[in-house]
């Protein structure tokens, strides 16, 4: 068992980028690693509330999030300061998450053994 | 002596980073480290495309993957839900999408997202592109 | 102890600014392909100073820069290997 922590760092729809980070995320915690998620950057969008993705052709992964527990993925970190730059609030997010600054983060990371950035 | 896991992102075409990827695989086995596997995931299915087709005076990086796989002896797989999406299909994904024609063939394999996850539990390090 | 590894450059990708907003002193920033083109520009030299900066010396000679770049520290792949071994752990953002 490998402490495995994916990095969501760009918006979704644009490109796979997102749906392919959440893929491998459900697939190693079905896989017993200890999976954690952080979401920084324009990543940090995958988590708004009210989307449309078939409206431009692409798959509804962002429903697939809400799965997250049940594959006891529980630390999901999303970066305040990203939040400050894209001026978003808690209540914008859709998951149960905790708001984490960059020196929590940047723990994180140490504290883990692999970090995947997509 | 360690054992790495490589995961390549990019295509073989149009980026740097695949290149760059095979590179450090070239030099960790020349110094003597183990490759768990050098694993293909987003655009990084494009590499084991058999119809890529460089010009004969250029670098052929798939064929350079294929000749250092063969001399150190470790796997090249595909994801291959992320290789059916761009097009990317051996011969089993073919019959089983009824479709005559595929472009990848062994020694590259197909594998699942599971492979990567085994290959990062049981190497020492993992190294993206 | 982590190895930052960057490969876009700072002109196309957030990779270089989210790397900086979670560094840690004693964590080295290796930089290659066009993210090595960062260091000609003094915005990015001044954010840069104070850490460990690698750059990947074939990406600097295949793009003429190696007078330019001079100051900076240039790695073989053969040193970039050895260096993910004394870092606990390589980030490729």
């Amino acid at each position: 068992m490998k402490k495995l922590c994916i990095v969501f760092s760009q918006g979704p729809h644009g490109n796979a980028k997102g749906r392919e980070a959440l893929d491998l995320a459900l697939l190693s915690a079905s896989f017993e690693q200890e999976v954690s998620l952080v979401f920084t950057d324009e990543g940090i969008l995958n988590l708004l509330k009210h989307q449309s993705p078939e409206t431009v052709g692409a798959k509804d992964y962002i429903a697939t999030f809400g799965a997250l527990p049940l594959y006891d993925v529980e630390t999901i970190l999303v970066c305040e300061a990203a939040m400050e730059e894209l001026e978003l609030a808690e209540h914008d997010i859709k998951l149960e998450v905790q708001f984490s600054s960059s020196q929590a983060i940047a723990e994180h990371f140490n504290h883990v053994d692999e970090v995947l950035v997509f | 002596m360690i054992k790495f896991i490589i995961q390549v992102n990019s295509p073989a075409y149009g980026s740097a980073s695949s290149y760059n990827a095979y590179r450090f695989t070239e030099a960790a086995v020349q110094n003597g480290h183990l490759i768990d596997k050098v694993f293909f995931y987003q655009d990084g299915v494009l590499n084991t495309n058999s119809l890529n087709s460089p010009a004969s005076d250029e670098f052929d990086l798939q064929k350079a993957w294929l000749s250092l796989s063969e001399q150190y002896k470790f796997p090249l797989v595909n994801c291959v839900s992320a290789a059916l999406r761009r097009g990317v299909l051996s011969v089993s994904e073919a019959k089983e999408n009824n479709t005559g024609n595929w472009n990848m063939e062994p020694p590259f394999i197909m594998g699942g997202l599971g492979e990567l996850v085994t290959g990062i539990e049981s190497a020492d390090r993992l190294v993206s592109f | 102890m982590i190895l930052h590894h960057i490969q876009v450059s700072a002109a196309q990708s957030a990779a270089l600014k989210l790397c900086l907003r979670y560094i840690n002193s004693t964590d080295s920033i290796l930089l290659s392909s066009n993210a090595v083109n960062c260091l000609l520009n003094k915005e990015w030299q001044s954010r840069l100073s104070g850490y460990n900066i690698l750059v990947l010396e074939d990406d600097v000679i295949a793009r003429g820069l190696q007078s330019r770049l001079s100051a900076f520290k240039m790695i073989s792949y053969a040193d970039f290997v050895a260096l993910t071994l004394t870092h606990n752990k390589v980030i490729s953002w």
